[in-house]
C-alpha cells in the first residue's frame, strides 16, 4: 500500500473512531453539575490542543534533525505538520470562545493563555506563508526550520502560561505532576479523544507528506 | 445546572466540520487528475 493510501485510511479510521468519540461523550459521559452541557466541549478541545502543540513540536524538533542532516525528509515532514497543526490550531481556537462564552461571560480575554495560544496559530500561518514566499528549495527549508524551532521553544510557555500569569484560563486537570483530578468516565473520554485525534494527526500527515512527494515527482517529470 | 446545550452542539459541529472538510480537502489534492 502507497503512503497516500495508508494516510487515507489511517484518517478514514480517525474520522470514524471521531463519530464514536461523540456519542461516548455526548451519551455515555456524566454533565457536570456545574457548567452543565458546555463542560462537554472539553472533549474536543482540549485533545485539539494537545495535537496543536504536538504538531508544532514535531514541526521544531523536524527544523532541528533538517539542520544538523539536511535531509529532505524532515522538511517535507515539517511541511506536513505545520499544515495539520494550523487546523487542529483553528478547532481549538474556535472552541475555546465557545466554551467561554456561557462559563466566563466572555467569548475572549487577552490574559497571556489566550493570547499565547492565539501566537501559536499566527505562527503556523507565518511558517506556511514562508513557504509560500521561498522559491528556493534549500532557503526554503532553513528558514521554515528556524521559525519551527521558535514555535518550538514557544510550546513551554503556552503550557505554564497558567502557573506564571493571572489567567481566567483553568489550570491543566491532567498533564500535571500530580493525579489527573477528573472522575474515571470523564478521565477515560478524554483519554479517548486523545488518541482518536492523535490517529486524525497521523492520518493527515501521512497524506500532506504524500502529497508533497508526489508534487517533488511532478516537478522533476516537468 | 445550567442550559448551554446550544454552545456545546455548536462546537461539535464546527470541530467536526473543520476536521472533515480538511480531510476532504486533502482528499481533493492528493487525487491524481
Amino acid at each position: 500500500m502507497t503512503l497516500l493510501k495508508t494516510g487515507r485510511w489511517i484518517t478514514i479510521v480517525g474520522l470514524a473512531l471521531l463519530a464514536a468519540v461523540y456519542v461516548r461523550a455526548l451519551a455515555f459521559t456524566p454533565v457536570e453539575r456545574f457548567q452543565g452541557p458546555a463542560q462537554k466541549i472539553y472533549y474536543v478541545h482540549v485533545p485539539s490542543a494537545l495535537c496543536a502543540m504536538l504538531a508544532m513540536g514535531l514541526v521544531g524538533i523536524a527544523g532541528i534533525l533538517y539542520l544538523l542532516l539536511k535531509d529532505p525528509r524532515f522538511d517535507r515532514f515539517g511541511e506536513a505538520s505545520a499544515e495539520v497543526g494550523t487546523a487542529f490550531s483553528l478547532v481549538m481556537l474556535t472552541t475555546g470562545p465557545i466554551w467561554a462564552k456561557p462559563i466566563w461571560g466572555t467569548w475572549w480575554t487577552w490574559d497571556a493563555r489566550l493570547t499565547l495560544t492565539l501566537f501559536l496559530f499566527l505562527l503556523f500561518l507565518g511558517y506556511l506563508l514562508l513557504r509560500g514566499a521561498v522559491t528556493d528549495p534549500g532557503l526554503r527549508a532553513r528558514y521554515s526550520a528556524v521559525l519551527g524551532i521558535c514555535g518550538l521553544v514557544l510550546l513551554p510557555f503556552i503550557h505554564l502560561s497558567v502557573y506564571f500569569f493571572r489567567t481566567l484560563h483553568p489550570q491543566p486537570i491532567v498533564l500535571k505532576p500530580s493525579a489527573p483530578s477528573l472522575p474515571g468516565e470523564m478521565l477515560v473520554t478524554l483519554l479517548f479523544s486523545f488518541l482518536v485525534f492523535t490517529i486524525l494527526y497521523v492520518g493527515l500527515v501521512t497524506q500532506r507528506y504524500a502529497l508533497s512527494l508526489l508534487r517533488e515527482q511532478a516537478e522533476q517529470h516537468a | 445546572m445550567p442550559e448551554n446545550t446550544p454552545y456545546m452542539v455548536a462546537a461539535y459541529i464546527i470541530t467536526a466540520a473543520i476536521l472533515v472538510g480538511y480531510a476532504v480537502l486533502l482528499y481533493r489534492r492528493t487525487r491524481k487528475p
